[in-house]
């Protein structure tokens, strides 16, 4: 297999946009590719991810939509979905098809909108995401199955609310440093605890926002990626599926899929734990975030909670964790997360990443999950 | 044989009438919920319907307050997921039991409730 590099990333403001997806998208990869210096007939394909277009927006195949807008309208096309991984797996297959040999130069992303419909709707429809015949019926929502996770892992270790909480400050004191992130404003611990809840254990401040936004990444084959700036290469990417139902995981206080993705990214990268300097991973809700640094070998299980609570996922601590402000600051427009988790590690790979940056990093980790912890890619980057 | 148990219409017939049914597997053992083709731990197709007492113990739950569009009148409203005394899990609404009183290992008992005409899968008191 040949080995594969991003050569460029473009993300756009995150937060509430007037523009539709594929525009919010198309934006995104004119970026990409500006920032690439390639040209744009040089794209041989586009990998697309939006998961909730056909409800919020009416509009389906929207990726021959999303190339035409760019001004690439031949380029061959594949639409994902997998929920908030969904542009992460697009990654991975883009991946697979220029180290397979079928093409050098694959653009790659995602985008979503969903601030252009009421809460209550975008809380339907993320929860199509769950199965419909057991778990919506009975009013499960994605708050809830991370609620039914928090309370599995308080109850097994002694996690509290106060260090789900430390995730929250702490991604959005990131968030801070990052001009493209939703919310760029601190907040304190008794804001969050203070917050209602909106599924028990988990507050309003626990919660990642609903979010507009695109990303997007142009891959470049290595004989192509030598020709341009600062590649950053794909040291590994692996996916992982787990049950869809939440009464079938064998261990609520774990997401067995990212220990999997995660196994088989540092297998195929040849790192451990220890290699990462940086790691983008998915912080949906406060104790996702926890639960992804025991998941993914950082901390062990049950120290979660203690590693947020005493900074060392902080900026300037042991693994600075979301330097972004991760989905709870940065946003998650979940079409879009996986390209826009991914943009942020090559940045920070190539020193780039202005205040936020976290000093000499050489290696990177990008975590997204999708759905009930049904699906999980960790990708492992590195630099020349 | 396993046609009238490997569909999830005949399952939620079955409950709405009160009877939990599972699925045991003829090569392992295993139990299971909702209907499936292949057997997860042994990779067999060889399942035998089996009713389930409906009687377990809460395993995690939450209480959830903010809820999908068209739920927005049932709220607020428990869902947790519940350890069959036969082995396996279930999750479901919680119905008719204090919230302040739930707790992992409390026993609660299947009972079937119907919302907007669909039958929900629900546990009540013990």
């Amino acid at each position: 297999m040949r080995r594969v590099a991003v050569i460029g990333v473009g993300v756009t403001k995150f937060g509430k946009h007037d523009r539709t997806s594929a525009e919010l998208f198309a934006a995104a990869a004119a970026d990409a590719i500006t920032d690439a210096g390639i040209a744009p007939s040089a794209i041989q394909a586009l990998y697309f991810g939006n998961v909730t277009g056909g409800e919020t927006e009416r509009q389906l195949h929207m990726g021959p939509l999303a190339a035409t807008l760019l001004g690439l309208p031949t380029v061959p096309t594949t639409r994902f979905e997998n929920a908030c991984a969904t542009s992460h797996v697009a990654f991975r297959h883009a991946v697979m098809e220029i180290a397979s040999g079928v093409s050098d130069v694959v653009l790659v992303g995602g985008a979503e909108r969903v601030l252009n419909v009421p809460t209550e709707s975008a809380t339907e429809f993320f929860a199509y995401c769950s199965d419909a015949s057991l778990e919506q019926p009975a009013g499960l929502t994605f708050p809830g199955v991370f609620a039914l996770i928090a309370r599995a892992h308080m109850d097994k270790y002694g996690t509290t609310e106060e260090q789900m909480a430390h995730v929250a400050v702490k991604n959005h004191r990131h968030g801070v440093l990052n001009p493209k992130a939703q919310f760029q404003k601190e907040i304190s611990l008794e804001t969050v605890l203070k917050s209602a809840y909106v599924a028990d254990p988990l507050k309003l401040f626990d919660c990642c926002p609903f979010t507009d936004g695109g990303a997007a990444l142009v891959l470049a084959s290595e004989e192509v990626a030598r020709r341009y700036r600062r590649p950053i290469w794909v040291l590994g990417t692996h996916a992982a599926t787990d049950t869809m139902f939440v009464h079938e995981k064998r261990d609520l206080s774990r997401v067995t899929a990212t220990e999997r993705a995660a196994l088989g990214a540092y297998r195929q990268a040849g790192r451990t734990p220890t290699d990462v300097d940086v790691a983008e991973l998915h912080d949906c809700f406060t104790i996702a975030e926890i639960v992804a640094t025991e998941g993914l070998g950082f901390f062990e299980p049950g120290t979660g909670g203690l590693a947020a609570e005493k900074g060392w996922t902080s900026l300037g601590g042991k693994l600075p964790v979301n330097p972004s402000g991760g989905l709870k600051a940065k946003g998650h427009p979940i079409g879009a997360t996986g390209a826009a988790q991914i943009a942020e590690i090559v940045t920070q790979l190539r020193g780039e990443s202005d205040r936020r940056q976290v000093d000499g990093a050489r290696t990177g980790l990008t975590h997204t999950l999708g759905g009930n912890t049904a699906t999980v890619v960790v990708s492992l980057f590195g630099r020349d | 044989m396993t046609e009238r148990v490997i569909n999830l219409k005949s399952f939620f017939e079955e409950a709405r009438a009160g009877r939990l049914t599972g699925i045991r597997c003829g090569g392992c053992g295993e139990l299971a919920i909702p209907p499936k083709e292949f057997c997860a731990s042994c990779q067999k197709r060889d399942w035998q319907p089996v009713p389930l007492a409906g009687a377990g113990t809460i395993v995690s739950f939450t209480v959830i307050r903010v809820a999908p569009r068209g739920r927005g009148d049932e709220v607020p409203y428990a869902v947790a997921v519940v350890k069959l005394e036969e082995g396996l899990s279930l999750l479901g609404r919680v119905v008719d039991i204090p919230f302040e009183t739930l707790k992992a290992g409390l026993p609660v008992r299947f009972r079937p409730v119907q919302i907007d005409s669909q039958t929900v899968i629900a546990f009540g008191p013990a």
